[in-house]
């Protein structure tokens, strides 16, 4: 499934999820990274829908599911399906709304209370071009970012500022974290989950650097298996 | 309207449909396929570029044949001047399509929305009369400009955007549970554009939410999120492969289908469709939604079964929405009634009472917790 960190070759799989209040600009978000286009005509989105983006990081492949999602803060119950899973998610706000970065914040908790620091997280604050009607302060944002371990960025998918950019570091921190979960699994005897699929917040989680690697195929499933199980009922909680 | 102006307009709609298919037959022979039909649909839709206008032409002319039909038959029972009575005879009528000139009326009248409307007349002018509150206005209107944007109605005029902002504002004053949902948008929109009245599609809309449907809107969306199990729980009872493979492939029915129900079709059905669609639910219920969907899922499962991974299968579910199936809608309204098999409403009930059940069940351990 499009979460699974895919080790197959040189290559990472990793799902991202857009979030955030409607009309902030989620599906413009997407569609500007993915094929370069901005439609000031967009219908409001009720249905996620996917877009795949390949790149190469560092000579590794990189392939990003992108799911965009319906933001009214009604469709909040469905919230939990569109980001079980998750690698990274971006959490759009409008720099001239500040009712939308109010959403952020609660995004944010809600990701961080579920899953923990197993995704990682990236803010957006979109329509930059609009700075003249800015009424989100740029410090409140980036503070608040940094209280939550999110990356911070200002964009504008319609003058193409950033985006591509936001979408580079957000891959290479998702990298840095897949890599750090593999090393931490081929440690442990338990935790021979080729990558880990799942992270349940677990700040005690102290390793030390063994040089042991190996796993057959048939525990390794098996492990994985528990572990998304239990990241089910996490993530239903 | 007097019997005499009425069946005046049918007259004329009747020229109108026989003109339509000559003129269409004769660009045949003459070999211009496709150009007799505007980049405008009917309804003021823009026609995509990629718009399929030959699939279109072969069904229209069968489908005007159709049309001419029906409207004749409707003409009588619509001529008689007395509300129309449910009975058998009108069901299987409805089944076959309500001409657009009388679907605002019949569906107000089959629905109930006529009875609920005569205990308070006035209460559209009511509730349009200020003051309103800011934040449900500020919501709405965020909204409009992304209402039907290839809608000629929608994107020219601000009429059509104004009349469709007082009839959220008034549904969302009248009932604060569910207040303005993403969803009701497209749905008062294309009301709008089939009754032309903003009282009547206020009405239709307020039947549509509060006894037709269950709670897809409330802010917990509860019934939404139930009907979706329930529709999950019939694929798997009639398509157990399909059920299966999705399962496999881990893509969830919400995902699928959450649109499905919260617009009942509108952006997502060609648009005749759609309004056929409604045709049959505001006679016979929601109930015609599980149909639609299990029918949509069923003629296209061997293309479903072929996706071995998620945004392929989760495209797929995309197309199966627009294919030339879905477009000859007399053709696809008739197998809704036959393809996904026996379905009794009693099945419903039972499947919704249980889900709801384990959902709250649910709920109460993780509070428990």
């Amino acid at each position: 499934m499009a979460s699974s960190i895919n080790s197959t070759g040189n290559g990472y799989n990793f799902k991202v999820v857009l979030l955030g209040e409607g009309c902030v600009g989620k599906t413009s978000i997407a569609l500007r990274y993915v094929e370069n286009k901005f439609n000031d005509r967009h219908i409001s989105t009720l249905q996620a829908s996917f877009l795949n983006k390949k790149l190469t990081v560092h000579g590794k492949k990189v392939n990003l599911a992108i799911w965009d999602t319906a933001g009214q803060e009604k469709f909040h119950a469905l919230g939990p399906i569109y980001y079980r899973m998750s690698n990274g998610a971006i959490i759009v706000y409008d720099v001239t709304d500040y009712d939308t970065f109010q959403r952020v914040i609660n995004w944010v908790t809600e990701l961080r209370k579920m899953l923990g620091s197993g995704i990682c997280l990236a803010i957006a604050g979109n329509k930059v071009d609009l700075e003249k009607d800015r009424r989100v302060y740029t410090e409140e944002a980036e503070e608040f970012a940094n209280k939550t371990g999110a990356m911070h960025f200002h964009i504008s998918a319609k003058l193409n500022e950033n985006i591509e950019e936001m979408f580079f570091q957000l891959t290479l921190r998702m990298i840095e974290h897949a890599d750090l979960m593999e090393q931490k699994s081929t440690l442990s005897r338990t935790s021979s989950i080729r990558r880990n699929v799942v992270v349940v917040e677990d700040e005690a989680e102290e390793t030390e650097p063994t040089k042991s690697s190996c796993c057959s195929v048939l525990p390794c499933m098996q492990v994985t298996d528990q572990v998304s199980h239990k990241h089910a009922l996490i993530t239903s909680t | 309207m007097s019997l005499h102006s009425k069946l005046k307009i049918e007259k004329c709609l009747l020229n109108t449909l026989y003109l339509a298919e000559i003129i269409c037959q004769h660009r045949l022979t003459w070999g211009m396929a496709s150009s007799c039909f505007s980049n405008v649909d009917e309804y003021g839709f823009e026609r995509p570029q990629d718009f399929d206008y030959e699939t279109y032409e072969d069904f229209m002319s069968e489908y005007l044949k159709v049309l001419t039909k029906r409207a004749k038959k409707w003409s009588e029972i619509m001529g008689e001047g007395k509300s129309l009575q449910r009975n058998i005879t009108i069901k299987r009528y409805v089944r076959k399509g309500i001409p657009g000139e009388h679907r605002g009326l019949v569906w107000l009248s089959v629905s109930g929305g006529e009875d609920l409307k005569s205990i308070e007349p006035d209460l559209y002018q009511k509730l349009l009369q200020p003051p309103h509150n800011k934040q449900i206005a500020d919501v709405i209107k965020t909204d409009l400009p992304r209402t039907f944007p290839d809608n000629i109605f929608f994107n020219n005029t601000e009429n059509q955007q104004y009349q469709l902002y007082n009839i959220l504002l008034a549904f969302a004053h009248q009932n604060k549970t569910v207040g303005y949902c993403q969803g009701l948008n497209y749905i008062a929109g294309l009301l709008l554009l089939v009754t032309k009245s903003e009282e009547t599609a206020f009405w239709l809309l307020k039947v549509l939410i509060e006894k037709i449907l269950p709670d897809y809107y409330t802010p917990t969306m509860d019934g939404l999120l139930t009907d979706i199990d329930v529709l999950a729980e019939l694929v798997k009872m009639k398509m157990p492969d399909i059920y299966q493979h999705v399962t496999n492939i881990g893509l969830p029915w919400a995902v699928i289908t959450t649109k499905w129900f919260v617009c009942l079709f509108a952006e997502v059905l060609p648009i005749e469709t759609t309004l056929r669609i409604w045709d049959c639910l505001f006679y016979e219920g929601s109930k015609i939604i599980f149909r639609v969907a299990l029918t949509l899922i069923k003629r296209n499962k061997s293309n479903l079964l072929a996706c071995q991974d998620f945004t392929t299968l989760a495209e797929c579910f995309k197309e199966i929405t627009k294919d030339s199936i879905v477009l000859k809608c007399h053709d696809f309204m008739q197998s809704i009634f036959k393809v996904p098999g026996s379905l009794p409403g009693s099945t419903i009930i039972k499947l919704r009472t249980k889900i709801s059940r384990q959902r709250a069940e649910q709920k109460e351990n993780k509070l428990g917790r």
